[in-house]
């Protein structure tokens, strides 16, 4: 028999549905696949712009609830995601699903309607890239799983490309590989200094797979490739000067100190300046470098 | 009483105030969001109406 609890528990609230989307996470979402619609070349109306946005916007909120669908054992352990509404009993996991799956067919129609059937077709491999392959699959069984991670993160941009183009060419290939290659700098620095109890919880975290030392290298090494294909758009003639001259300062900015924290030794997550240091650098870093290719773009045209 | 109703158990007066605002909260933004939609439906018809023409 269902108990009043249950039947309550049942029907989630409007504000842990929404909570489910990650609304944190979505904001950089929506920020990447606007600037991927407005670097593409040739026009789009503002209301399927919009609309371009909006279903990128709702299929991320879906891979979110359909992670944390699948998740609710690994957040329950773990104290930062605790309180989140499937571990704290708000909410059943039935409710999740049907809400991530409802979601991410909306979005993935709203997409082909409204923008063209091939952004939509990206949109839902994208949806399929992060709750199946990522979450379902790759996560608990690789150290690798935040760069495998980073590629579902790598989507919003070259879908927001897409959604003007109708194709996907080099340029939307190279922004991809940027947030792809991000990913592990940024994502590691943080878990060095952060215990986020994922031994407790059975994630392969590098840091604690491989050691601190394996990871700091890891981290230089990632930020020489990232750094590679940030001025490759340049290059290659695809993007203009004020881009170069921002993703070559960005870039060098970035090496140092990525080159700084592979040099670290330190062991006490209070007394790790550098690994904080490039944390914080790695969010300006991809917010000015997309804010670069825009404006490079504006200027242009 | 319904053979799903049966199989719930009842709910104290408590209980059942939270369970109704709670469905009233969730109708007054789901009727937000079909209107947005409807809105939203409106202006994308008529830019791709505009476009084809």
């Amino acid at each position: 028999m269902t108990t009043a609890a249950q039947t309550i528990q049942g029907l989630a609230s409007a504000r842990d549905l929404f909570a489910l989307t990650k609304p944190r996470v979505m904001s950089l979402v929506i920020f990447t696949a606007l600037c991927g619609l407005l670097a593409a070349p040739g026009t789009i109306h503002p209301v399927i712009g919009f609309t371009a946005i909006l279903a990128i916007s709702l299929g991320a909120g879906a891979s979110a609830a359909l992670n944390q669908w699948y998740e609710s054992d690994i957040d329950a352990v773990m104290k930062r995601t605790s309180g989140r509404p499937l571990p704290a009993g708000r909410m059943d996991r039935e409710t999740a699903l049907h809400f991530g799956i409802g979601l991410s067919v909306f979005s993935v129609l709203l997409m082909g309607v409204a923008v063209n059937w091939f952004s939509a077709a990206f949109l839902a491999f994208a949806i399929f890239f992060y709750a199946v392959i990522y979450t379902i699959w790759l996560k608990r069984s690789t150290p690798q799983n935040i760069v495998i991670g980073g590629a579902a993160g790598a989507f919003p941009p070259a879908i927001g490309w897409a959604a003007v183009t109708g194709d996907v060419t080099l340029m939307p290939f190279l922004l991809f590989a940027i947030i792809f290659l991000w990913t592990p700098p940024h994502f590691w620095a943080l878990a060095l200094f952060v215990n986020s109890d994922y031994s407790k919880a059975g994630v392969p975290m590098m840091p604690v797979v491989a050691g601190r030392q394996s990871t700091r290298h890891q981290i230089f090494g990632y930020s020489l490739l990232l750094a590679a294909v940030t001025v490759a758009p340049f290059v290659l003639g695809l993007a203009g000067a004020v881009y170069g001259v921002a993703a070559i300062a960005l870039s060098g900015i970035f090496c140092v100190l990525a080159w700084q924290v592979a040099r670290s030794k330190t062991t006490e997550p209070k007394d790790m300046a550098a690994e904080k240091r490039l944390f914080k650098f790695s969010i300006l870093y991809l917010f000015a470098l997309f804010a670069a290719l825009v404006a490079d773009r504006m200027i242009l045209s | 009483m319904s053979e799903i109703d049966q199989d719930k158990a009842p709910m104290s007066p408590e209980e059942q105030k939270v369970y109704q605002a709670r469905q009233k909260h969730r109708a007054v933004i789901m009727a937000g969001l079909l209107i947005f939609m409807v809105i939203l439906f409106y202006l994308i018809t008529i830019v791709k109406i505009g476009s084809g023409s």
